[in-house]
C-alpha cells in the first residue's frame, strides 16, 4: 500500500507538487492521470525515493523512507518513464544486475530471470544486447528488471509510451494480473482511456494539485458527467483548480 | 558479494565491450613509447659516427691552399668538387656543407681565407660540421705552430689555455631530453587512460537515464560510486601497465648504438613508476568523478577531463627544461612531488623512498578530499536525471 500525504515538492523556485494526498490500496490498480507537466512523474518520484518531499511525506507499506529508505526500495518496482539501458549489456544482464543489488544470488537469482524471460515473452531477444533494441523490448526489460525482486508494490510511469497495440495490452493484462495477485499497482498515465480501462481509483492531477479523486464511478457522480474524457477536460481546465471542491475523500 | 562489488563488476564487463574504453587504455598508451622509440632511432642514427670513415668535403677552390689540402686528404678527408649552386645544396640538405677557400695564398705566410656554409637547423649535418671543424682548427694548431717555430717562438706561447671538458653527468644532455619527455606521455596516459570508462558510468550514465533506475535500488550513491571509481582505476592502471610495457619493449627495440647515447630505463626502473604514480592515479580518477559531478552534459564532462592533464604534465614539460632538487616541501605539492619522482626514476638517479612517500601522502589526501567532494555531489537530487 502507498499513502502520500499531503505532498510538496519546488524545483528553484517553481512549485511543481502543491499539497497532493492519495491512498493507492493492495488489490488495486491506481491511475494517476493529468497533462503532461502536471506533476505525476514527481510524485512518482517521490514515492520511489528519488527525491525526497519540500513538505508532507509518503508511506509505502507504512514505511516512512525518511528512516528506512531501503526498506522501501526493497518493497517497490519501478518502471520508470526513461527507460535508461545499458546498450552493451544484455537483456538478462540487466535483470541479473538489479538482482545482485537486491541481494539475490546464485540459481535462485537465475531461475527468477528464467521465469521473468517467460513471463515477459523476451525469450528471442534476451541474449542480446539491448543497442538497437524495439520500445517494446526496451520496456520489457525495464520491467522484467524492475520486478526481479518481486516487489509488493508495483510503480509504473507511462508504461505503454510508444508501444504497439500487441505490447501495451500485454502491459494491460501483466497490471491485471499484479491486481489479481494482490499487489498495489500505482499507474501514471497521459491517456484517460487507458487509466479508465484498467485503474480501480483514478487521481486527476493538475497543476500539481489533486483536482479529483475516486472510482469511475465517484467521478461521475461528482461532476454529473458521464464520458471520462469529459470529466478529465474538465477537471483539469482552471474551473477546478481548487482541488478543495470536488476532491471525493473515499 | 557486496554493491561496490557487483557496481565494479558491471561497469568492469560493460566497458570490456566499448571499443572507445579498450582503445583508450589498449592503444592511446603506445603513442608516447612509439613516438620516443622512432625519435631516438632517427636522433641517434643521425649523430652517429661512422668509424674509420673520413670526413667528405665538398670543397670550392681547394687548390687556392695546396698545403692545407694536402693537410685534410693526410688526416682521411676525401675531397670532392662542390656543385655548382652550392647555398642551395646546402639549404636543401643535399650536402652536409660546403668549404669554399676563395683566394689564394700569395705568400705561404699569409692568412688562408675559409668560408664554411652550413644549415644549422638540420640534424644530420651536427656530426659531420663537428668533424670539419676540429679538421679546421687542427690545421689552425699545426700551422701556427709551425709559422712560430721560423721565427724561433715556442708554439706553447701561444696556446696559454689547455681545455679539457668532461661530461661526469649520467646522459649526455641530448639523451636527457628524451628521457624528460617520458614523465607528460605517462601523465597523459595516467589521465586519459581510464578516461571513456568514467565518461560513461558518470555523466554517461545520466545522460541515457540509467542513473536514475539504478539508484532506486536499495543502494547508496557513495556505494555505487565506489564500484565505479575502483573500475575507472583499474582502466587507468591497465593503460599505465600497457604503456610500462611498450617503454621496456621500446627500450629493446631501439638500435643498439643508440643505446650509447643514453640509458634508457631498465625493467626494474619501469617497475618504480609504479610506487611513483599509484597516488596520481587515484588523483586522476577523483578529479575526473568531480568533473561529472558539476558538468551538465557527457560533452562537457569530456572536455574538462581532457583538459586536466595538462595541469601536471606543462608542469613536467617545464621541469624538463629546468629541473629542480626535490625537497619535502616540493614533494608535499599534490601531483608536483610525482611528476619531479617520475624523472629521477626514467632519468637513473638516486631515489629517495623518503620522498616517495611524502609525494604519495600529499597526493591521496587530495585525492580523498575529491572523492569525498564527488560523494557530496552526487547527493544532489538533480544528478540522476538527464538535464
Amino acid at each position: 500500500m502507498i499513502e502520500v500525504h499531503d505532498l510538496h515538492k519546488s524545483f528553484g523556485g517553481i512549485h511543481a507538487v502543491r499539497g497532493v494526498s492519495f491512498v493507492a490500496r493492495d488489490g488495486e490498480i491506481t491511475g494517476i492521470i493529468g497533462p503532461n507537466g502536471a506533476g505525476k512523474t514527481t510524485i512518482l518520484r517521490l514515492i520511489y525515493t528519488v527525491l525526497a518531499p519540500d513538505g508532507g511525506y509518503t508511506l509505502v507499506d507504512g514505511i516512512d523512507p525518511h528512516l528506512d529508505r531501503r526498506g522501501v526500495q526493497r518493497r517497490i518496482g519501478v518502471l520508470p518513464d526513461v527507460r535508461g539501458l545499458y546498450p552493451r549489456l544484455t537483456g538478462r544482464e540487466h535483470i541479473r544486475y538489479f538482482g545482485a543489488l537486491h541481494g539475490m544470488r546464485g540459481d535462485a537469482l537465475e531461475a527468477r530471470i528464467d521465469e521473468l524471460i517467460h513471463t515477459l515473452n523476451m525469450e528471442d531477444f534476451a541474449d542480446r544486447r539491448t543497442r538497437g533494441f524495439s520500445r517494446g523490448q526496451q520496456m520489457k526489460v525495464a520491467l522484467a528488471r524492475a520486478l526481479v525482486h518481486e516487489p509488493h508494490n508495483v510503480l509504473f510511469d507511462e508504461p505503454t509510451n510508444g508501444l504497439d497495440v500487441a505490447t501495451s495490452r500485454a502491459v494491460r493484462e501483466l497490471m491485471r494480473g499484479f491486481r489479481a495477485e494482490g499487489r498495489c499497482v500505482l499507474l501514471s498515465s497521459h491517456i484517460m482511456h487507458e487509466v479508465a480501462a484498467l485503474a480501480d481509483r483514478i487521481v486527476i492531477v493538475a497543476r500539481g494539485r489533486i483536482a479529483l479523486q475516486g472510482t469511475a464511478e465517484e467521478l461521475r457522480r461528482a461532476t454529473g458527467l458521464v464520458d471520462l474524457e469529459e470529466i478529465f477536460m474538465s477537471a483539469t481546465s482552471a474551473r477546478f483548480e481548487e482541488p478543495e471542491l470536488l476532491a471525493g475523500e473515499d | 558479494m557486496s554493491t561496490v562489488a557487483i557496481v565494479f563488476m558491471k561497469e568492469m564487463l560493460d566497458n570490456l565491450r566499448d571499443r572507445r574504453s579498450i582503445a583508450m587504455a589498449m592503444i592511446y598508451p603506445l603513442i608516447g613509447p612509439i613516438l620516443l622509440g622512432l625519435m631516438i632511432t632517427f636522433v641517434a642514427g643521425s649523430l652517429k659516427v661512422v668509424p674509420g670513415r673520413g670526413v667528405e668535403i665538398l670543397a670550392v677552390g681547394a687548390d687556392n691552399a695546396p698545403d692545407f689540402e694536402r693537410y685534410l686528404r693526410a688526416h682521411g678527408a676525401t675531397l670532392k668538387p662542390a656543385p655548382d649552386d652550392t647555398a642551395d645544396a646546402v639549404r636543401n640538405g643535399a650536402v652536409p656543407f660546403v668549404l669554399i677557400l676563395p683566394k689564394k695564398q700569395a705568400s705561404p705566410v699569409d692568412p688562408i681565407e675559409v668560408r664554411l656554409l652550413i644549415d644549422a637547423s638540420r640534424l644530420t649535418s651536427v656530426v659531420p660540421i663537428a668533424q670539419m671543424m676540429d679538421l679546421l682548427h687542427g690545421y689552425e694548431r699545426e700551422e701556427t705552430a709551425a709559422r712560430l717555430k721560423a721565427l724561433g717562438v715556442a708554439p706553447d706561447v701561444m696556446v696559454p689555455l689547455h681545455i679539457q671538458q668532461e661530461n661526469v653527468g649520467r646522459t649526455m644532455s641530448l639523451g636527457a631530453t628524451f628521457l624528460n619527455m617520458m614523465p607528460p606521455f605517462i601523465i597523459f596516459t595516467l589521465f586519459l587512460g581510464g578516461i571513456y570508462l568514467t565518461l560513461d558510468t558518470t555523466s554517461g550514465e545520466r545522460e541515457r537515464g540509467s542513473f536514475e533506475p539504478l539508484m532506486i535500488n536499495p543502494v547508496s550513491r557513495s556505494e555505487v560510486l565506489t564500484g565505479k571509481f575502483c573500475a575507472a582505476i583499474v582502466f587507468t592502471l591497465w593503460a599505465f601497465t600497457v604503456q610500462m610495457f611498450s617503454f621496456w619493449i621500446m627500450t629493446r627495440l631501439v638500435p643498439r648504438e643508440s643505446l650509447g647515447l643514453i640509458t634508457l630505463p631498465g625493467a626494474a626502473r619501469l617497475a618504480l613508476l609504479l610506487p611513483v604514480c599509484l597516488p596520481l592515479a587515484f588523483f586522476a580518477v577523483a578529479a575526473q568523478l568531480v568533473i561529472a559531478s558539476m558538468t551538465r552534459s557527457l560533452k562537457e564532462a569530456q572536455t574538462y577531463m581532457g583538459l586536466l592533464p595538462l595541469v601536471p604534465a606543462i608542469a613536467a614539460m617545464l621541469l624538463s627544461f629546468a629541473p629542480v632538487e626535490l625537497h619535502s616541501v616540493l614533494a608535499a605539492i599534490p601531483t608536483f612531488g610525482q611528476t619531479v619522482l617520475m624523472g629521477q626514476v626514467v632519468r637513473g638517479e638516486a631515489m629517495s623512498w623518503s620522498m616517495i612517500s611524502i609525494a604519495a601522502f600529499a597526493t591521496l589526501a587530495v585525492s580523498m578530499l575529491l572523492l569525498a567532494l564527488a560523494f557530496r555531489l552526487y547527493e544532489r537530487e538533480q544528478i540522476l536525471f538527464p538535464h
